[in-house]
């Protein structure tokens, strides 16, 4: 005998039939998002373009500016910036198919079926995680052919991959949230501006050392900032397991508060819909 | 009984563009204050830009070529091209709207000139940038930028800005009329991106190192920016000026041929 799920708005199934479920969700939003290539492109072609664009114009800043000691290029140094960058703005994706389920009437068709409703949430976030690693592999491709190796070697590039599925899930389940509370993919999508402030106020472009005043100080207490130097100490330094460790349990510990949040809205929509 | 046709009580409709050109403006505007996401990239993210680079590139400054020791004086004037840019395409883009609607189908049906369609977006365009104007040096005066060009450098900003704006409008009326649908967004959008910081936005053409020298070179832009920025750099002169000038005049010819051309496409 399978053990039930206890919440009250649950149906009744199997634990391994839930999971199945998810599976199942999981890779209907894998589709989803690879059908979509006007949605997912930009995700990876515009943090390319952008880090393109300052190692050309910016490149000297490695020679000239303090924070930048390790640094070969400023490409390597922009490596984990694009990831999170990437991963930002195609997580939202995660969110916005959710809404865009709730407004198709595609939300009220699974809730009218003997789906776990645990199983909608995790089938999107595992499907925006599994997008999230995707992601990191082919920025570590593309920026490879172009000169840049993680100085941590293959454990550095699993970590790369590792935190990229975690991020996912931050910003995954932020937009999930959002979504679920809203039922309005365009609420979702106007959170990118919020995504593209915290990134600029981190140093996801430039490191803390080379800025200064108030500014600075936020940048140093950005948990973006947190996560990408440690990310950045694999890809310029060598492999660290406590900097891995710092970046990987901030975006966990977001992870969960962006969970707990999507499952409680869910529980409201549910609520909502009983 | 009806009045006759013809009678001197009944009023001719007027056939000049002047008064279309009007409405259109002040319609666009209007949608700027009825719609508070407009005010986003007009005025949000050129002060964003002014604030976001001046912190996060603050070090620029060291840089052997780079000409201040104010990296205000270097970014707000980009800020404020960059806010003209996406005012000029604002106001075109706005015409997608009136196209999926219809609306634009009654102005092409109206009797007189379509010059009024194009004078219109360009007098929003203006107004719509002298307030990014305004806002963004009002926010980059009180962060800290100065201004040894003094009156005169305020007006070769003003010239830039104007300038960029209504090139702008250009390039995304000749786009939506060739695409006259939503999906034109993006790819506006991308062409500003490319052409602003393929340029020297963010550092001067001698600090950049490679392939993008080349391209900012020969980018229009480039001149624009050196006559917005001189004012902030230092004294006004002819030298730095005209280039950007001949840029402005230039890239007008180009993309509001490109607008008028397509107008012509779009309609039968």
């Amino acid at each position: 005998m399978t053990a039930a799920v206890l919440d009250p708005h649950e149906v009744q199934i199997g634990r391994r039939q839930a999971l199945a479920q998810a599976r199942a969700l999981a890779q209907r939003s894998i589709r989803g998002t690879l059908r979509q290539p006007q949605v997912w492109l930009p995700g990876l072609l515009f943090p390319m373009f952008l880090a393109a664009v300052n190692t050309s114009t910016m490149g000297k800043a490695v020679e000239f500016l303090p924070g930048f000691e390790d640094v070969d290029s400023l490409l390597d140094f922009l490596l984990p910036a694009s990831i999170t960058q990437s991963v930002l703005f195609g997580g939202l994706t995660a969110g916005s198919d959710t809404a865009t389920d709730i407004q198709t009437g595609f939300f009220d068709r699974l809730l009218a079926s003997p789906v776990s409703r645990t199983s909608i949430l995790v089938g999107r976030l595992a499907g925006a995680s599994v997008t999230g690693a995707f992601q990191a592999v082919v920025f570590m491709l593309v920026y490879g052919a172009f000169g840049v190796r993680v100085a941590a070697g293959l454990p550095g590039a699993v970590l790369l991959i590792a935190y990229a599925m975690v991020l996912a899930l931050v910003i995954g389940g932020f937009a999930a949230m959002l979504a679920l509370k809203t039922g309005s993919a365009e609420a979702v999508q106007n959170v990118f501006p919020l995504t593209f402030i915290l990134l600029f106020i981190s140093s996801a472009f430039f490191p803390t050392d080379s800025m200064s005043g108030i500014y600075e100080s936020v940048a140093s207490r950005n948990p973006v900032t947190w996560m990408v130097d440690g990310m950045r100490h694999q890809v310029t330094v060598g492999l660290d397991w406590s900097e891995a460790a710092v970046s990987i349990a901030v975006a966990a510990a977001l992870a969960t508060m962006a969970i707990f949040g999507a499952q409680r809205a869910l529980q409201a929509r549910l609520r909502r819909a009983a | 009984m009806t009045a006759a046709v013809g009678s001197s009580s009944v009023a001719e409709p007027s056939t000049s563009w002047v008064p279309v050109a009007w409405a259109l403006a002040r319609r666009s505007l209007v949608t700027v204050l009825r719609v508070p996401a407009a005010v986003v990239p007009l005025v949000a993210m050129p002060m964003f830009f002014v604030v976001a680079f001046s912190g996060s590139f603050s070090r620029l400054s060291d840089l052997p070529s780079f000409p201040t020791d104010n990296v205000l004086d270097w970014f707000v004037p980009f800020a404020i091209v960059q806010g003209a840019a996406f005012a000029g395409f604002g106001t075109g883009f706005s015409t997608v709207r009136d196209i999926e609607s219809g609306f634009f189908d009654r102005l092409l049906l109206a009797p007189g000139s379509r010059a009024g369609l194009f004078v219109g977006p360009i007098i929003a365009s203006l107004v719509r940038t002298t307030f990014t104007v305004t806002v963004v040096l009002a926010l980059g005066f009180a962060l800290g930028a100065t201004l040894p060009g003094g009156a005169v450098g305020l007006l070769m900003i003003w010239v830039a800005a104007m300038g960029v704006a209504v090139i702008a409008t250009g390039w995304a009326l000749g786009l939506v009329y060739r695409v006259p649908n939503q999906r034109a967004g993006p790819i506006l959008q991308i062409g500003i991106f490319f052409t602003t910081f393929l340029s020297t936005g963010n550092v001067p053409l001698a600090d950049q190192i490679g392939w993008t020298k080349g391209i900012a070179r020969v980018n229009p832009l480039t001149n624009i920016l050196e006559l917005a920025r001189q004012g902030f750099l230092g004294e006004v002169a002819w030298r730095t000026s005209w280039p950007g000038l001949v840029a402005i005049a230039g890239s007008t010819a180009v993309l509001w041929l490109w607008a008028i051309t397509g107008l012509k496409n779009l309609t039968p």
